[in-house]
């Protein structure tokens, strides 16, 4: 800490002297020098650890990474920040995600740490995920099985709830879009002693539209959407804190004009976290959360529901600090899983519980080497499976480059309805669950080296991920219908570069790249879909002035064709043709004007070069080219001081 | 404790989840037919299982009957109109597409121009009586006599999966071969729990 703040002073003096910046400029910069040295993150490891020791490579989008991409939800940020992401549609305009190579049900989302219930082709409710109370989003990379079991054998990706300690806050915000696209959030936050408040609503809309041209789809499908979360702290003592939460969401989207489908979700917890001395804590918490799916009959005005997954979760995790710095993390989570589909026999049910307990070892050798190791073991009652992973890590320091290395165990146990599916695909043909499905297993390695001087950081790393027993569907020709499988060995290697610059006039720039490659066997059922380079890009520039002040963000991400190749038949898997998908690049510029205290006026010209896809397919994105939005976001706490 | 903690998250009442009666109940049904009959130009209803593609439902409007047949077997003796899935076929009558999607409205129709009448044609490829090789890349069809004009009550764009199902809302005048009329709304194509196949008409007859 002291080297930082050695760092910090010196950068202080040097641009006091050197520099002819105003005082507020001048804060502005070691503000920023500060935030970077001083973030904390917690996905990687579980408990608070500072961004720049920590092993586990992180990526933080920050508040004003949020506020600069103008994204609605998670999808939307994602593609903003990230390369090597990409959301597209499944069958029916269903959000579909790929993550360096891996699909949305290797990739754990978490709010707040909590998981959330529910899929659609293998995919969370991503438009459940909006950022209008989002503090910050974590992304790791790579698998974290080992610390938070199945789903996480691609990646976590926490979003984390804003939290003040300003007595109040309060901001109302609104936007509006070409295809009468509509945005209105309100946050409110009250601290009062010992107990703090934070309410957050948001609802959109958006019309349905035609495409310009022609593909596999021809018109979206629009829709809308209202979220409602509370969360209450108290602080019972200085050392025991506890909060409750709750939430609400719903979903309506007009894919028919008979049939509406909606979506609905009730989430609610309570966790407790005791500092029992110095260097030890305990969390128990509980978390509930379910997810929801019925059809809207239009014409019969009712409302049926025919899917429900509900999750209750208990979970513990005890923290032990050893000699000041090496800290072990021990915990467990028991949960409750009951889906009920219309893709089961009879529109039926199935439950399970899983189990797991795990612990972590963070060792602290020095400020300049750290090292974790940690493993897992789960428990799946409905398959009786059992299975055990591991991860080992480290960090170490020189000057100002940090080499980080990981080796973890991943893992992806076969969900209900890969085990239990029996669906009749509109007579066409049945898919059938396989209740002898083994676990997706994968041994991924992750290294990397970062660069960092003042408001400089250049990251290079590479990263390579071995699945074995991946689940996918096949032709049965015993059952004549699809079956959920395994298959063997999908290798998916790739190189990772980011760099990010500020200045001290306001300008900031930050460019990533990702290669990624995937490959798979000749003769499985499976072909990759990834698309072998992505890019992500922003330019922006801030000025502040005593009453005024604006910031400018061009954001781009370019993303590289892809051939495919493509089964002819699907009852077999020895002969393909290779179709070939478009690249595309979609640039957005985002202007926002702080024009009175709190007030901000936002203007937005989105796809800026007027991208019109000659043919639909379900990974080009749904646009009829060159869109306008504008906002205003009102901080009215600020209007007090 | 995980044990504990099992049993105890197990035996909640919640583990099921919250708020089932927010929804309704789907109301499954066997009555098909003539579930209301049309009487002194009050409109009837007529519900019909056309969720098997090897069948014809066929409707005898003056009898307030319904047969439903093999596509392979013989028509009945007295029939008006038959459905297969969403197509429709007349038993040598013509069908008049209205501007209606009231279908009392069609009760001041009675002078609809004999030329908007549509009479049946002949088709090869329409009547699809399997799909389940649709995958492998074709479908069985069987020959038949058609209504296109009535068909149209419910397009079905299948250029994009899942396909995407338009109802025309519209009033269809039917012109019995004996010069009889009845005017004949599709009112939905799919029962409470989104199956489609099961088709609900609203009918005025004697028009």
């Amino acid at each position: 800490m002291k080297r930082a703040i050695v760092l910090i002073g010196l950068g202080w003096t040097l641009a006091a002297v050197a520099s002819p910046y105003t005082e507020e400029e001048l804060d502005s910069i070691e503000k920023a020098l500060n935030k970077t040295l001083s973030e904390v993150v917690v996905t990687g490891t579980r408990t608070p650890k500072l961004l720049k020791d920590s092993p586990i490579l992180t990526r933080v989008i920050s508040a004003g990474d949020i506020k600069k991409s103008d994204a609605t939800n998670i999808s939307d940020l994602l593609q903003a920040e990230l390369p090597g992401i990409e959301f597209s549609y499944s069958m029916n305009q269903q959000v579909s995600l790929n993550m360096q190579g891996f699909g949305g049900n290797s990739i754990l989302f978490l709010i707040d740490g909590e998981r959330v219930a529910g899929e659609t082709l293998d995919n969370v409710d991503y438009s459940r995920l909006n950022l209008n109370d989002a503090g910050k989003i974590e992304i790791v990379k790579g698998a974290a099985s080992s610390i938070y079991g199945s789903n996480a054998v691609g990646g976590v990706v926490n979003i984390i709830s804003r939290e003040s300690s300003e007595p109040w806050t309060l901001n109302a915000n609104a936007r509006y879009g070409d295809h009468n696209e509509q945005r209105y959030g309100v946050n409110l936050s009250v601290n009062r002693g010992k107990i703090s408040s934070s309410t957050s609503a948001q609802h959109t809309h958006i019309d349905s539209y035609d495409m310009k041209n022609g593909g596999d789809y021809s018109r979206f499908y629009g829709g809308g959407t209202w979220n409602v979360k509370e969360r209450l702290t108290y602080r019972v003592t200085d050392r025991l804190k506890l909060t409750g939460r709750a939430g609400y969401f719903f979903r309506e989207r007009n894919a028919q004009t008979n049939v509406h489908d909606r979506y609905r979700d009730f989430s609610g917890g309570l966790k407790g976290l005791y500092d029992l001395s110095a260097g030890r804590n305990l969390e128990v918490s509980y978390s509930f959360d379910q997810y929801d799916k019925s059809d809207y009959m239009v014409a019969s005005k009712k409302d049926v529901r025919d899917y429900s997954n509900v999750q209750n979760i208990g979970k513990a995790v005890y923290n032990h600090t050893f000699g000041g710095k090496h800290i072990l993390t021990v915990g467990g989570d028991v949960m409750g899983d009951y889906l009920m589909t219309y893709q089961f026999e009879d529109n039926g049910d199935k439950k399970q519980l899983t189990a797991d307990g795990f612990a972590q070892f963070d060792m602290n050798f020095r400020k300049d080497l750290n090292v974790i190791v940690g493993g897992r073991y789960d428990y799946f009652s409905e398959s009786s499976m059992s299975h055990w992973s591991g991860r080992v890590s480290g960090m170490y320091r020189k000057d100002r480059v940090t080499f980080r290395g990981c080796y973890a165990g991943g893992f992806r146990a076969p969900t209900l309805k890969e085990m239990y599916m029996n669906f009749d695909m509109a007579g066409i043909f049945m898919i059938y669950g396989n209740p002898d499905l083994k676990p997706e297993s994968s041994n991924n390695f992750q290294v990397s080296a970062e660069y960092t001087k003042g408001l400089f950081n250049a990251t290079l790393g590479g990263f390579c991920n071995l699945v074995d027993n991946r689940i996918t569907t096949a032709w049965s020709q015993g059952l004549q219908g699809m079956v959920y499988t395994n298959i063997n060995n999908v290798s998916i290697a790739g190189i990772d570069a980011n760099v990010s610059w500020k200045t001290r006039w306001g300008l900031g720039a930050r460019a990533s790249y990702m290669f990624t490659k995937e490959h798979v066997k000749r003769g499985d059922p499976y072909s990759s879909s990834t698309r072998p380079h992505t890019a992500t890009m922003r330019l922006d520039y801030t000025k502040r002035w005593k009453n005024y002040g604006i910031m400018a963000a061009l954001n781009g991400r370019v993303l590289s064709n892809v051939t495919v190749d493509e089964f002819t038949s699907t009852s077999s898997y020895e002969e393909t043709e290779s179709v070939k998908y478009p690249g595309y690049t979609m640039w957005k510029l985002n202007i926002t004007q702080s024009v009175w205290k709190g007030i901000d006026v936002i203007a937005t010209i989105d796809n800026l070069f007027n991208y019109v896809p000659k043919y639909n397919y379900s990974s080009t994105p749904s646009t009829t080219g060159i869109s306008f939005a504008i906002g205003l976001s009102i901080d009215v706490d600020q209007m007090f001081k | 404790m995980i044990l504990a903690g099992a049993i105890c998250i197990m035996s909640l009442s919640s583990c099921e989840g919250i708020f089932s009666d927010i929804y309704d109940e789907p109301v499954t049904t066997s009555e098909y037919g003539f579930v209301e009959p049309s009487t002194k130009g009050e409109a009837g209803k007529i519900y019909v299982n056309a969720t098997d593609y090897k069948r014809w439902t066929y409707i005898d409007f003056s009898d307030e009957r319904i047969d439903t047949l093999g596509v392979d077997e013989a028509e009945p003796a007295d029939w008006d109109i038959a459905i297969h899935r969403y197509d429709v076929k007349t038993n040598g009558g013509a069908v008049a597409e209205t501007t209606e999607s009231d279908i009392y409205k069609a009760i001041g129709l009675g002078n609809i121009a004999e030329e908007s009448f549509v009479e049946d044609i002949w088709t090869t490829e329409t009547i699809i009586t399997d799909v389940s090789n649709m995958m492998a890349g074709y479908l069985e069809y069987k020959e038949s006599y058609y209504n296109p004009e009535m068909s149209k009550w419910l397009n079905v764009d299948k250029s994009e999966m899942p396909p995407i199902y338009t109802p025309s809302e519209r009033v269809y005048v039917v012109k019995m071969k004996n010069g009889e009329r009845a005017a004949v709304k599709l009112e939905n194509y799919m029962d409470d729990s989104g199956v489609k196949g099961y088709m609900t008409l609203r009918y005025i007859y004697p028009l």
